[in-house]
């Protein structure tokens, strides 16, 4: 056997991602809002379905709405759909009971763009 | 007409043995030139499938595999698509020919996706497989994000764990019958259920294993094949698609839009519809995704009534993954497709040996393959041979 360690550290330019990891970062919701049909994506897309690449930032609450939910050895997932969005969005949950509909975006705290929901502290409060 | 002049593969599974990915690959291409009745200095284009260079410790795996496989000088490159590298790399071969850049084409896809780093690290690394961005920095894993999509396909088509453990159990039982097969096991409902659940609905024995592997292909246009094998079969059809990246940003959640519209994109090429196909090889990366591959595939109309009817047995109407599958034959990466897609010529052919093998081989077999949660996809028709 050949035994051989790669260690790699990654200094990822987030280019047009820029306010979006920032926000994200910082525990908020940063939404791309197409300039062509007002579409509200978060995650934000470079290009709309509808054709159009022209967008500006919506900030969004920070709530959403869980739609369905995996758990198990590979953690807590689940599809939301935050509050001022059009799309969807996969998330980890941090903490959030089984059962629960509601959640708030988080930071991750590692200055990484990681989407992580925790719990509301009133079920459906925005 | 783009002819299937040789096909192999090697066993999949987790190599413990001291061989290499080179090694593997080597012995893929030999056994498929073998069968084509050509010689290495036959060979014009090489196309090398390898999902990831973290695999294999190897940048430019292509300039590698030319010169292990005594091809030094051919055009070489590498294709890669995530899961469907290597129906790409069966795609970009085909092609070639097509377009009249090449004549006689190797196709070897290989990973070691088992033996060379860890399963963790392999599914960290698969994590990078969506957006690395936001699902990647998020930890969101492939059994994650198959799970929410089948989760949303199970609840608008009736499915549930039942229907999951049926396909469980068919595609281990098939590779038991397949000597090159990874996990070939007879399970029970009861030991699925009993196993650790990866993200709920989907436990481990629902899941395809990590495995290491190559297969091969020679491909010949028609003026190029040697006369022994110019009855061999042919591919027909190749279709390719792309879905939206996120998951959450499709309207069908649940559905592998790309797949359909691969599929509509190689049925028109070969002229023929999903009711000619008469056995398939598909990605069944985890037991749902077959099932919401066959139904967006256009291969089933009511896919629970007849995955208990058994449709998609070995004796049934349309038999689906002989072979055993990703989930039982095995998933190396860079190699499935390719794999698929020999197997589907071998079977044709009434010569794939050590397999459940057809008596009576149908006319039209199908290879889908897809990469991501179905971000890209492939598809690739074959027919039987043509004499004339």
């Amino acid at each position: 056997m050949i035994n051989h360690t790669l260690k790699l550290d990654y200094a990822l330019a987030p280019g047009w991602l820029e306010p979006w990891v920032e926000a994200l970062t910082a525990g908020t919701a940063l939404a791309r809002t197409c300039s062509g049909c007002g579409r509200v994506s978060f995650i934000p897309l470079k290009t709309c379905p509808c054709g159009s690449d022209a967008g500006t930032w919506t900030a969004l609450p920070g709530t959403a709405t869980i739609e369905k939910r995996t758990d198990g050895t590979d953690g807590s997932f689940a599809l939301v759909t935050f509050d001022g969005a059009d799309t969807s969005t996969v998330v980890m949950l941090d903490n959030v009971p089984d059962g629960a509909k509601r959640g708030r975006i988080a930071a991750a705290g590692s200055a990484k763009p990681a989407l992580i929901l925790r719990p509301v502290d009133e079920e459906g409060a925005a | 007409m783009v002819i299937v002049a040789g096909a192999a593969q090697t066993p999949y599974n987790r190599r413990k043995d001291n061989s290499s990915f080179r090694d593997w690959a080597a012995g893929a291409f030999t056994a498929a030139l073998a069968m084509s009745g050509l010689e290495a200095t036959d060979i014009d284009l090489l196309v090398v499938a390898s999902e990831s260079d973290f695999f294999t410790l190897q940048l430019n795996p292509a300039s590698v595999l030319a010169s292990d496989l005594g091809l030094v000088g051919v055009a070489a490159m590498r294709v890669e698509g995530g899961g469907a590298s290597g129906q790409l790399a069966v795609h970009a071969g085909v092609h070639a020919i097509l377009a009249g850049q090449a004549a006689r084409v190797a196709v070897v896809g290989v990973d070691p996706s088992a033996s060379q780093l860890s399963g963790d690290a392999i599914r960290t690394l698969y994590g990078y497989s969506f957006d690395a961005w936001s699902d990647g920095m998020t930890g969101v894993t492939a059994t994650v994000l198959y799970a929410l999509s089948w989760q949303v396909y199970a609840e608008e088509s009736g499915l549930d764990e039942r229907h999951l453990g049926a396909v469980t159990i068919q595609n281990r039982a098939n590779a038991m019958k397949n000597d090159k097969a990874h996990l070939g096991r007879l399970h029970t409902a009861d030991e699925i259920e009993r196993s650790a659940a990866i993200a709920s609905p989907y436990r481990r024995l629902h899941c395809s294993p990590l495995s290491d592997g190559a297969a091969a292909m020679i491909l010949c246009g028609a003026d190029a094949v040697p006369a022994e094998r110019r009855s061999a079969p042919r591919i027909c059809g190749t279709g390719a698609a792309t879905d939206t990246l996120h998951l959450g940003s499709r309207p069908q959640k649940g559905r592998f839009e790309a797949k359909t519209a691969a599929m509509k994109r190689a049925c028109k090429q070969a002229g023929i519809g999903p009711d000619d196909i008469g056995l398939a090889e598909v990605y069944d990366s985890y037991a749902g995704a077959q099932l919401q591959a066959l139904d967006c595939l256009g291969l089933a109309t009511d896919i629970g009534r007849e995955l208990q009817d058994g449709r998609f047995a070995p004796d049934g109407g349309l038999p689906v993954n002989l072979s055993g599958g990703l989930m039982g034959l095995g998933a190396p990466v860079g190699a499935i497709g390719v794999g698929q897609t020999a197997n589907c010529a071998l079977f044709l052919e009434g010569r794939n040996k050590g397999t459940i093998q057809p008596k009576s081989p149908p006319a039209y077999a199908l290879a889908d393959t897809h990469g991501g949660i179905c971000t890209t996809a492939a598809v690739t028709l074959l027919a039987q041979g043509d004499a004339a």
